[in-house]
């Protein structure tokens, strides 16, 4: 063989088929194939909001892209060096982002004249023969005849054997960039391990795969991705809702609480409550409730009881919640509400991300109700926010709203597994005994008597003797929590409330600011998911010569103390959103700092080079 | 806790509160009525209707009508539905009440 | 009674028994006078002792409505919260807390009309809670529109033509919704009432008590047939386990079998059928509940308890049984999962495979 290697420092691969092709496994075993080399990666699974579209239409497509390289990336990447097309429709609805020069991958099989009409291509167009591909480096494989072909031994019913052309794909993949691929044939062998047949038939396609690559002539070129630098340590590839899931576990064992999900299946919210169904062990109970508001309902319940109650949901579902919310400001008592954003309004686009449901965490309810609102900004980062909601609705006795979205759900990266000591302490302190005296000087309880420096009540669950108690929805009289309509009295509750919000801003640290040569004029200050394109983004200007600081705020209620000063310090500021600015809304009122809002609402996260452009646009008008 | 009816029912005996009260819990003697302090529920519902404001909350009962607490107590001692009650001595030697003229 | 939940619960053997003077709060009580929620708090403060609880074990959560106001009347553990939410939340924490006696109390417009997904919800889990449904046919914390339990043609402020919809019957609603336990009492009848309640308290597992409840504001005398004496044994029937299904003055009208399938009034000589509250068959039940439709008395009493795993008992096994196959789940073992560690960067080149 006179095959040439040579190496490249990034790659960005889509493997894209119908939903049933299988291509969310390709993806996540190249992944794990990857980090596991010591490549950085990020990943972006873009599948279709139809479970099982018909086969072979456009609706239909299921698409994974994965982002790796020798230096450390913070995004999937803009646009794919490699497309793997399993069918005529995947080809048809991914070629438009596909950068000229770009290598295409495709089941020549599938390129049948029935196949072609149902991806929309005129009667008598085959986009693999009229040249129309000419600026493509196009690899018309027949993957489909050659996997079954090379599970011939297996004597498996040809549709199953067919189904195994993902691993084909995989393997010649994983040849073209030298992977390892120790770890998806063990991965192949534990799946099946109830069919050993099937587990070597599967590992069989993916030798084949590989086998193909070395063998054709058809690939000129392999590539090497060197290792990236990283910090030592054990890491794993996660997902954010896997990084959720675990944070909360995390969170409830460092505080000593038996964790209770209550929870109704929403996209893309449900791998929390799929993934913590998972761990009895941990004193983790999962309830999915017969509708949204039983889910919070539910959780608000066992927290009364002592447990660390969540709930899990995306943007339909927090609109559901939302009085329960209010009750729960109400009650002054520990709650998680996780907020999987997705496209709205309404149903709106359930597998497409977006930031769009700020305003509605922060202001969604009848009332001044206040609540503490915090988001995740990467995938491993979920599970640090996590431990940051807990730890904040625990001490300040508070509902706190935890924002992520699809992309970072679904989204994957290499993750440091953090030591169980770099958790905080997070103490729930419950009430023991009296707390006050009554007029005839005898102890008594008083529920909404507050810790002077958090503002908190006393968390006092039933079983506990002497410290009975009732609360509700009615306004509380402040210290002893009875009814009360009196005008000053609400007037001293609705503003220690407030207070109560605003004082965890004295436990959030002071914004890191990334301003290497303390130069820059420009300030990019985003929240959420759009952290790993920002950080991307910048990194290009400053490569390119320009300069440019950038800051990312996790606390959206209360908002870092220093945040005021660190705008002002900045003539231009930009605020990359997946919205129409609704953070710039909030800092223009606040601040009245006329930061400049950078917006899309297409469903997909910034793209580098969009943030790259609209960055240097700014930085030149300086 | 109860209501109480208090010596302005002597020889009165509307009656008003008998058909007002939610849980028959008032039974007539020969000369005034009596709220079962065991199955009084505490609604309230007999005071604002008697006409000569003898119906009391025990908690509200004026000083020298506290011993009608115990004469109900006597009268409906040991008694579940309602009928006809005898009344306590205390009660029976309560002067006549002068007759309107 | 021996295998029942109340003996799991906290004992409270070597306490001083307490008394209905106990289980009062220090709030001054505001229903309107001549309520029926008076007669109902002062059944359930009087039968509260009979628990044998200790008062830190027992919670009241309420929902939104006249008669939500109950937990803050109660010097139990209780909340009051959003309106029809109640089941939900009690549901979240008696499953999470299944060492406490858990009781629900809601109306009919909380229940049937804003609350009903969680009621029926519950209903079918079974988990152990004690629901209360006062139901006097209309809403009166809003002031007099009609309920989804009032008469079609009801003629209320938000109805002056008279109402079209055709109201529930609690009592059908549950069993349609695989109640373990369904009964049904009168708020001034507080012998029957609290054996009702005695009854509820010991079923594991969710019981449905409907309360007929006078609203003397807006819907006054709605059950008067129901309460006057000398006129009530009549148009009542009450159920006993086991006994013939007879009413009237001294016991004359029976209740027989319908040909249709469902039961009716019969005559004095007819033979009774024998209500049996502890068959599996949810049928019997229903035709009672549908009694009154049928020309027949209204049935108060046990409908139907039948024992049934109770949820928070499963989900406790469950988790139990998650514990002794893997062991106390350890959190760093958790989140190392396939983790690597990851080599000092080198050149690296994969390998074919094996």
């Amino acid at each position: 063989m006179s095959q040439q290697v040579t190496p490249v420092s990034r790659v960005v691969i889509r493997f894209a088929g119908d939903s049933g092709d299988g291509m969310q496994l390709a993806g996540d075993r190249f992944t794990a194939q990857t980090a596991l080399f010591g490549n950085d990666v990020s990943t972006f699974p873009d599948f279709p909001a139809e479970i099982r579209a018909p086969a072979g239409t456009l609706p239909g497509v299921s698409a994974f892209q994965v982002q790796f390289a020798d230096h450390r990336v913070t995004t999937p990447g803009d646009a794919a060096d490699v497309l793997v097309a399993m069918n005529p429709a995947a080809l048809r609805v991914n070629l438009p982002e596909l950068p000229r020069g770009a290598q295409i991958i495709v089941d020549a099989d599938e390129f049948t004249p029935r196949n072609l009409v149902k991806a929309g291509y005129p009667a008598g167009v085959d986009p693999l023969t009229d040249d129309s591909l000419a600026d493509y480096r196009l690899h018309a494989v027949p993957l489909t005849g050659l996997t079954v072909e090379a599970l011939r031994a297996f004597e498996l019913p040809r549709k199953d054997a067919e189904r195994a052309k993902n691993m084909f794909a995989l393997g010649l993949v994983s040849w073209l960039y030298h992977r390892p691929t120790e770890a998806t044939v063990a991965y192949l062998r534990e799946k099946f391990a109830a069919r050993p047949h099937l587990a070597a038939a599967n590992v069989a396609a993916f030798t084949a795969g590989w086998n193909f690559g070395e063998t054709t002539e058809s690939f000129a070129v392999s590539h090497e991705v060197p290792a990236a630098p990283r910090n030592p340590g054990r890491h794993r590839t996660i997902t954010g809702n896997r990084a959720l899931a675990y944070g909360l576990i995390a969170a409830a064992d460092r505080a000593g609480l038996p964790l209770f999900l209550g929870s109704y299946p929403i996209t893309p919210a449900s791998d929390i409550l799929h993934e913590l169904s998972r761990h009895r062990q941990f004193g983790v109970t999962t309830f999915q409730a017969e509708d949204e508001i039983a889910g919070i309902g539910a959780a608000l319940g066992a927290a009364f009881g002592g447990a660390l109650g969540v709930t899990t949901t995306s943007g339909p579902g927090l609109a559901l919640k939302a009085e329960t919310i209010g009750l729960a400001v109400s009650l002054e008592l520990p709650l998680v509400i996780v907020d999987v954003q997705r496209g709205g309004p309404s149903t709106g686009l359930p597998t497409k991300t977006e930031q769009a449901d700020l305003l509605q965490a922060l202001y969604g309810r009848n009332g001044e109700s206040p609540v503490p609102v915090l988001a995740a900004s990467s995938p491993g980062d979920c599970f640090d926010a996590a431990v940051e909601a807990v730890r904040i609705a625990v001490t300040y006795r508070t509902p706190v709203v935890l924002l992520s979205d699809g992309y970072l759900a679904n989204g994957s990266e290499p993750w440091r597994v953090p030591e169980l000591d770099e958790l905080p302490t997070i103490d729930p302190a419950f009430a023991t005994g009296p707390n006050a005296v009554d007029a005839a000087g005898a102890p008594c309880f008083q529920p909404y008597l507050r810790d002077p420096h958090t503002l908190a009540r006393p968390w006092a669950v039933p079983g506990t003797p002497g410290l009975e108690h009732r609360v509700g929805g009615l306004e509380k009289a402040d210290r002893t929590g009875e009814i009360s309509y009196d005008a000053a009295n609400h007037d001293l509750m609705v503003r220690t409330r407030r207070a109560k919000v605003d004082g965890i801003a004295r436990d959030v640290p002071p914004l890191t600011v990334d301003d290497p040569d303390a130069s820059a004029e420009v300030l990019v200050l985003g929240w959420g998911s759009t952290a790993g394109p920002i950080a991307a983004a910048c990194a290009e200007v400053r490569a390119a010569g320009g300069s440019v600081a950038r800051a990312h705020v996790r606390h959206l209620d209360p908002l870092p103390a220093d945040l005021g000063t660190v705008l002002a310090r900045y003539r231009r500021v930009l605020v990359p959103e997946m919205n129409l600015g609704q953070l710039a809304r909030l800092l223009r009122a606040r601040y009245l700092v006329d930061v400049e809002s950078l917006t899309q609402v297409r469903g997909m996260p910034f793209k580098v080079a969009e943030l790259r452009t609209a960055i240097e646009k700014v930085a030149a008008d300086v | 806790m109860t209501y109480v009816i208090g010596a302005n029912c002597v020889d009165v005996k509307d009656l008003t509160c008998v058909t007002e009260c939610p849980v028959d819990c008032i039974f007539e003697g020969d000369r005034m009525l009596y709220i079962h302090p065991e199955q009084c529920v505490d609604c309230g519902a007999c005071e604002p209707v008697c006409p000569v404001e003898a119906i009391y909350h025990v908690d509200d009962l004026p000083a020298d009508w506290l011993w009608h607490l115990d004469a109900a107590a006597e009268a409906t001692a040991g008694r579940e539905e309602v009928e006809p009650v005898p009344d306590p001595p205390t009660v029976l030697a309560l002067p006549a009440r002068p007759a309107n003229g | 009674m021996s295998e029942s939940r109340l003996l799991t619960i906290a004992g409270s053997a070597a306490d001083p028994p307490l008394s209905a003077r106990d289980f009062r709060s220090d709030q001054e009580v505001r229903w309107c006078p001549g309520c029926g929620d008076y007669a109902i708090l002062a059944a359930v403060q009087g039968f509260l002792p009979e628990l044998g609880l200790r008062r830190e074990n027992i919670v009241f959560v309420s929902g939104i409505g006249c008669s939500s106001r109950f937990p803050y009347y109660l010097d139990t553990y209780g909340m009051h919260s959003i309106h029809g939410r109640a089941p939900a939340i009690a549901t979240g924490l008696a499953v999470s807390r299944p060492d406490l006696s858990v009781w629900v109390v809601t109306g009919d417009g909380d229940a049937l009309s804003i609350g009903g997904n969680h009621l029926i919800h519950a209903l079918r889990r079974n988990v152990n809670l004690k629901i209360l449904l006062f139901n006097n046919r209309i809403y009166g914390l809003t002031k007099g529109q009609y309920s989804p339990t009032s008469e079609t043609g009801k003629i209320t402020k938000s109805t002056p033509a008279g109402s079209l919809d055709h109201p529930f019957n609690p009592v059908s609603l549950a069993l349609g919704a695989e109640a373990g336990f369904v009964a049904r009492t009168i708020d001034s009848d507080r012998k029957h009432l609290t054996s009702v309640l005695r009854a509820a308290a010991a079923h594991e597992g969710t019981a449905l008590v409907e309360i007929y409840q006078n609203c003397n504001i807006f819907n006054d005398g709605a059950f008067e047939q129901l309460k006057t004496p000398g006129v009530r044994d009549d148009f009542v029937l009450r159920l006993e386990h086991g006994a013939p299904m007879r009413y009237g003055p001294d016991g004359a009208r029976t209740v027989v079998r319908d040909p249709g399938g469902g039961l009716r009034p019969g005559g004095p000589d007819d033979v009774a059928v024998t209500h049996d509250a502890q068959t599996s068959d949810p049928v019997p039940a229903f035709a009672l509940s549908r009694l009154p439709e049928a020309g027949g008395p209204t049935p108060i009493g046990v409908f139907r308890s039948v024992r049934r795993p109770a949820y928070d008992r499963l989900v406790v096994e469950q988790g139990e049984r998650a514990l002794a196959e893997r062991g106390p789940g350890s959190v760093a073992d958790l989140l190392g999962g396939d983790a690597w560690t990851v080599p000092e960067p080198q050149p690296r080149v994969g390998g074919g495979p094996a």
